[in-house]
């Protein structure tokens, strides 16, 4: 993960957008707080972001304002659940889950009738890990359990899923905050997915 | 939340209660609430303290209110002394008596003719400041328009449009060796500013206008740039 950050006078230089712009959009929550980075310079404090991160979500800003209000745009990019809710065969329809991993993610977590967000948000991460290949059912049961066990945390920023593998021994963990972390030799990441993407991905599906 | 079925809360005279969900919530006197309070309006008329998290539809303050947690408002006035220790999250504030808060203030539109000490930072869509204001963080707002009056500072202003203006009169000239009316921040970054009677260590913007009684230790600006006679300026450079 890239940590190169960049100052607020080049990210408006860079991005062309003006100043009340970028604090417009802080104000209406597009823009997470803690991308706001304080920091003491020779004219006094500045305020750096992460470069990556930002240039990312301002792109996508300036591209969906057209078709979206400000309002709809903070609720996409927002942390906390969204009120939709939808059945399992409309979530089939709308492709965010295959039939045999919805069946797979109704045996193991009890859901019936309509979903809620954060069920959705569970069963994409499954359907887009198992389709991808990088896991096995098994391995998809051991996800659950730790999206289970761990809801609450998830919730929360910047959470990101890693699944590892070592002489075909497999174990999956949840890292906040974006945080380093370092394997014994051997060990093989299988498979990473940050919560916030599949949120953003999962939301631009659904609108 | 039904308010129809809902029952008041009222304390007239000396009197505690918990809180609760109500319709309306009255203090008259002296009135201690312990415990959250959620409620369509709140009036405080008498010395309230709420010692708890607060959320109304609509709160008058036209005695002292002492909030000890947070506060949720569509839209508050203050006319006597409100004091809230943590965040507040508000539509439309009016404050022309003093108010303070312990943390952030968030909201559309805050209006300040009396005086107002916000601790964290102010960030609203629209800011007029006519009284005093103290902002320790940043002040924040799509336009912030002060007229400026006794001594108002924020450690940080920005906004699309920060206009700060002097009274001219003669007679405030007159009181002024003794009242400055003046505006200091650290830093000032907007797309248009114009500054009177302000002392800023940087002053960021792309229409810079500074005018008299002004003392700015920089001025960066990315197009037009105009400078009263009236103001010090140590150094100015286009980026």
């Amino acid at each position: 993960m890239s940590h190169e950050l960049i100052s607020k006078k080049d990210l408006l230089d860079l991005t062309g957008i003006s100043y009340g712009q970028l604090y417009r959009w802080k104000r209406k929550n597009l823009i997470p707080e803690d991308w706001f980075i304080r920091k003491s310079t020779f004219t006094g404090q500045e305020t750096f972001f992460p470069k990556q991160k930002i240039m990312e979500r301002i792109d996508k800003i300036q591209t969906m304002k057209e078709n979206l209000s400000l309002d709809e745009l903070a609720d996409m990019f927002s942390p906390t659940a969204s009120s939709l809710n939808l059945t399992a065969s409309e979530l089939i329809s709308r492709g965010i889950a295959s039939e045999t991993v919805m069946n797979f993610f109704l045996e193991h977590t009890g859901v019936s009738g309509e979903f809620p967000f954060d069920q959705i948000l569970n069963l994409y991460m499954l359907s887009s890990m198992l389709e991808s290949g990088d896991i096995q059912l098994d391995e998809g049961r051991m996800l659950l359990e730790l999206l289970k066990e761990h809801s609450k945390q998830l919730q929360k920023k910047d959470a990101i899923i890693i699944f590892i593998r070592k002489l075909g021994i497999s174990s999956c963990l949840i890292l906040m905050n974006g945080e380093d972390v370092f394997f014994e030799k051997g060990t093989k990441m299988v498979a990473r997915l940050s919560i916030t993407k599949c949120m953003e991905e999962l939301k631009t599906k659904l609108l | 939340m039904n308010a129809n079925k809902l029952g008041d809360l009222q304390i007239n005279g000396i009197g505690s209660s918990n809180g609760g969900t109500f319709n309306k919530v009255q203090l008259n006197g002296k009135g201690t609430v312990n415990g959250d309070a959620e409620c369509t309006i709140f009036e405080c008329n008498g010395a309230g303290v709420m010692n708890g998290n607060v959320k109304a539809e609509k709160a008058t303050v036209s005695g002292s209110a002492k909030i000890n947690g947070q506060l949720t408002v569509d839209e508050i006035n203050v006319n006597g002394s409100a004091s809230i220790q943590e965040n507040v999250q508000m539509g439309k504030m009016t404050v022309a008596g003093k108010a303070t808060v312990g943390g952030n203030l968030k909201g559309e539109e805050m209006t300040v003719n009396g005086k107002v000490t916000i601790d964290g930072d102010c960030e609203v869509e629209s800011f007029k400041g006519e009284g005093a204001f103290m902002i320790g963080g940043l002040l924040n707002a799509e336009t912030v328009r002060i007229k400026l009056s006794g001594e108002s500072k924020a450690k940080e202003i920005g906004g699309q449009q920060i206009i700060a203006t002097q009274e001219k009169q003669a007679l405030l000239k007159l009181i002024k060796s003794f009242f400055p009316n003046k505006l200091e921040a650290e830093v000032i970054e907007g797309d248009e500013i114009e500054l009177e009677g302000t002392t800023a260590q940087v002053v960021r913007g792309n229409q810079v206008v500074i005018g008299p009684n002004c003392e700015i230790g920089l001025v960066e600006y990315s197009g037009t740039f105009f400078q009263d006679k009236n103001a010090v300026v140590k150094e100015s450079r286009k980026i």
